[in-house]
């Protein structure tokens, strides 16, 4: 899958309005986004597994977003789950991933964010077997050693700009917001003021990209980062 | 009132305990009844039988004659009034016969009975006339008497006046029915009493509540110091109302900190958006506008996320995703992701945790206490300076310190940055919505710990005190 690979997403949300905001931007970056307006119908649309991932909000109309993704789950229908919710609390976040959700988005949100996080769903959904070997371009990581290389030569990281790198690669090609690294490498759901994330980054891109071409590790501008070679 | 009173349960009880506890005393006062009667009944038989004796001694000795004589001595004397005596003989009315018709008498043999007076006492007609009607009720009256049967066909009776004993018995009985009577209303009274009293406090309680739904929150249940069940209950009353009522104050002052702090940047916003829409700006000057307004909804945002987070740290929300924390591997995580960050502004970053020890606290909101600490520092120390953090072991508390080489805080307003929304002049210049450390407050208080701002010479020391928490190890049960 390619960065820019279509998604055929399926938004269940009751607010027209942000609806249509979700399903222009969504377009504008090339994907396919159906809607349905209550629980019940989203829930018959889902049923058919043809999406890539369904984003649903919480509180709907006729069947809550919880109630529907557990009963797609008791049908056997995995299609990942990004819930949308205007409660964020660490409790009401629990309480969705426990219902079978996949991620949890707070409103409001950026819209970066949530592509970025659609496509890390996308991802993490097509057949991953147990990878021991990352690659992007020249740049190797082997998860039994416990080394990276680029092209050919051996690269010191200390441990988490060697667990951030791994996130990287694992997410080669997709956007990847400050906000999922604090979460998926450091497990800090709360965003610290200081720019920590970005030091974090320039310090591993120096490790990664200053002697060599070309640059791997991009920066997305309003969004995060990016790996990826061209 | 009445049909209140008798609607309680306290009444009811007492009622039933009136009834029960009269019944019981009305019982055991028929028993001395019935044993006094007996007694008296035995009494006046065996006195009977002592004077019977006596006279068949004198019958013995000086024949019949000397018997008539003496009895009707005895009968006129005053002092034996007690008894009357009488000779009958059995051709005239054979009384043994009238009591026991189916027995064979010998002489000698004696039969009690009780009898009317007038059976053996003879009033001639003529007298019989001038008899009063007291008079004559009295020869009614029944008298016990003991018969002996003498030879020659003569019966001996000795009888004895039952009035005085029955009228005393018939007293007797007078004194306990009005017991039991008054038993019975001295229990309903004080039944009646308790009921009332309890009553009173219960309404004491419907009338405070009715006035806190009413929306007087700070009203509170009557203690008194008797200390008893209605105290008790009062005063866990009382430490919920007082535990709903901090929650209300706070959201109170949550949503007019939200309705006031929010107003300035949407207005700023609103005026952003307003003025642009006058201007006539190019491509780039409206993608500006948008940058900015972004922004401006972005601090929103946080602020609005800070407050929550403050009330939501105040009121103990999650107090149940306590789990124990290692402060060592917490606070190295921490101060690694920091410490490249103050590398890279120039900072010296050092940071010393001496052991492992362990906290009870909500992982991510301790983690953000510290990282708005971390963030104050970094924002805050210049160039070439230094932050330190350390953690160290002293007797049962954890201390952490977080110090730094910046302007620090006068001694006047290290309580006064604490307050919401509260920005020193010196940090104006910086970006910040004046609620960090407000947060840091509530959750240090949430975690049972405290929080000292002090001088670092230069710069400002922050001291956090943590209780450590010493695991139960769990015993190991049988089944």
């Amino acid at each position: 899958m390619s960065y820019t690979s279509i998604m055929h997403m399926l938004l269940i949300e009751d607010d027209t309005q942000t609806a249509s905001f979700i399903q222009k931007g969504l377009a504008e970056s090339g994907h396919v986004a159906d809607h349905a307006d209550n629980g019940e119908d989203g829930y018959h649309m889902a049923l058919t597994g043809q999406y890539d991932v369904l984003i649903v909000d919480r509180m709907l109309p006729k069947k809550s977003g919880l109630e529907v993704i557990k009963e797609l789950r008791e049908q056997k229908i995995k299609t990942p789950v990004l819930i949308l919710s205007a409660l964020g609390d660490v409790d009401d976040r629990v309480e969705g991933l426990r219902a079978g959700g996949d991620d949890y988005l707070v409103k409001p949100y950026a819209f970066s964010e949530l592509l970025a996080r659609l496509q890390a769903l996308v991802r993490r959904a097509s057949p991953a077997q147990e990878l021991t070997l990352l690659r992007v371009h020249d740049l190797q990581m082997d998860l039994i050693k416990h080394s990276v290389t680029r092209a050919g030569q051996v690269i010191h990281l200390q441990p988490r700009e060697f667990t951030l790198l791994e996130y990287l690669m694992r997410h080669a090609d997709e956007v990847v917001t400050r906000t999922m690294l604090l979460e998926n490498v450091w497990d800090y759901h709360f965003d610290p003021q200081t720019n920590v994330i970005d030091v974090h980054i320039s310090r591993l891109r120096s490790k990664i990209d200053r002697d060599f071409t070309p640059p791997l590790l991009h920066t997305v501008r309003g969004a995060g980062y990016s790996l990826h070679a061209s | 009132m009445r049909l209140r009173l008798i609607n309680t349960t306290a009444f009811r009880l007492s009622l039933i305990y009136a009834l029960v506890f009269s019944l019981i005393s009305a019982c055991a006062f028929s028993f001395i009844y019935w044993k006094s009667a007996n007694e008296i009944r035995a009494q006046t038989d065996s006195q009977l039988k002592a004077e019977t004796t006596n006279l068949l001694g004198l019958y013995q000795n000086g024949q019949i004659t000397a018997l008539t004589q003496e009895m009707n001595q005895l009968n006129t004397d005053g002092r034996w009034k007690f008894f009357i005596y009488a000779l009958l003989n059995r051709s005239q009315r054979d009384l043994i016969k009238e009591i026991e018709p189916n027995r064979e008498l010998k002489v000698g043999d004696r039969v009690f009975a009780t009898l009317p007076l007038r059976t053996f006492i003879t009033v001639p007609d003529s007298d019989e006339s001038e008899l009063n009607d007291s008079n004559k009720e009295q020869l009614n009256q029944d008298a016990r008497v003991l018969l002996t049967l003498l030879p020659d066909g003569f019966q001996m009776v000795v009888g004895s006046d039952l009035y005085e004993r029955q009228a005393l018995l018939k007293r007797i009985l007078n004194v306990i029915l009005s017991l039991v009577l008054v038993v019975f209303t001295l229990a309903l009274f004080v039944g009646a009493l308790i009921g009332y009293s309890v009553l009173r406090r219960i309404n004491n309680v419907r009338q405070t509540a009715i006035e806190i739904v009413q929306g007087d929150l700070s009203q509170r249940m009557q203690v008194t110091d008797k200390n008893d069940e209605f105290d008790r209950l009062n005063l866990v009353v009382n430490t919920m109302l007082s535990r709903i009522e901090h929650l209300m104050q706070t959201m109170h002052q949550v949503t007019d900190n939200l309705a006031h702090d929010l107003r300035n940047p949407l207005n700023r916003l609103r005026n952003r958006l307003d003025v642009s829409l006058i201007q006539n700006l190019d491509r780039a000057g409206y993608q500006q506008v948008q940058q900015e307004s972004i922004q401006d909804i972005d601090d929103i945002i946080l602020t609005f996320n800070s407050l929550l987070n403050i009330a939501q740290a105040e009121s103990g929300k999650h107090d149940r995703d306590w789990v124990a924390i290692d402060l060592k591997p917490f606070i190295e995580e921490l101060a690694e992701l920091y410490s490249i960050a103050a590398e890279e502004a120039g900072i010296a970053f050092t940071s010393s945790v001496s052991q492992s020890c362990l906290i009870l606290g909500e992982n991510q909101l301790l983690a953000q206490t510290f990282t708005n600490l971390l963030d104050n520092a970094m924002k805050f120390t210049p160039k070439g300076g230094s932050i330190e953090v350390s953690a160290r072991l002293a007797g049962s508390s954890a201390i952490i310190e977080i110090s730094d080489s910046g302007p620090g805080i006068p001694e006047d307003k290290r309580e006064e940055v604490f307050e919401r929304f509260t920005r020193l002049d010196s940090a104006r210049s910086t970006p910040g919505n004046g609620l960090g450390l407000s947060l840091v407050r509530a959750v240090v208080e949430r975690h049972q710990g405290s929080i000292q701002l002090k001088d670092n010479n230069p710069g400002l020391r922050v001291v956090l005190k943590f209780n450590i928490h010493t695991p139960k190890i769990k015993k190991a049960t049988s089944n």
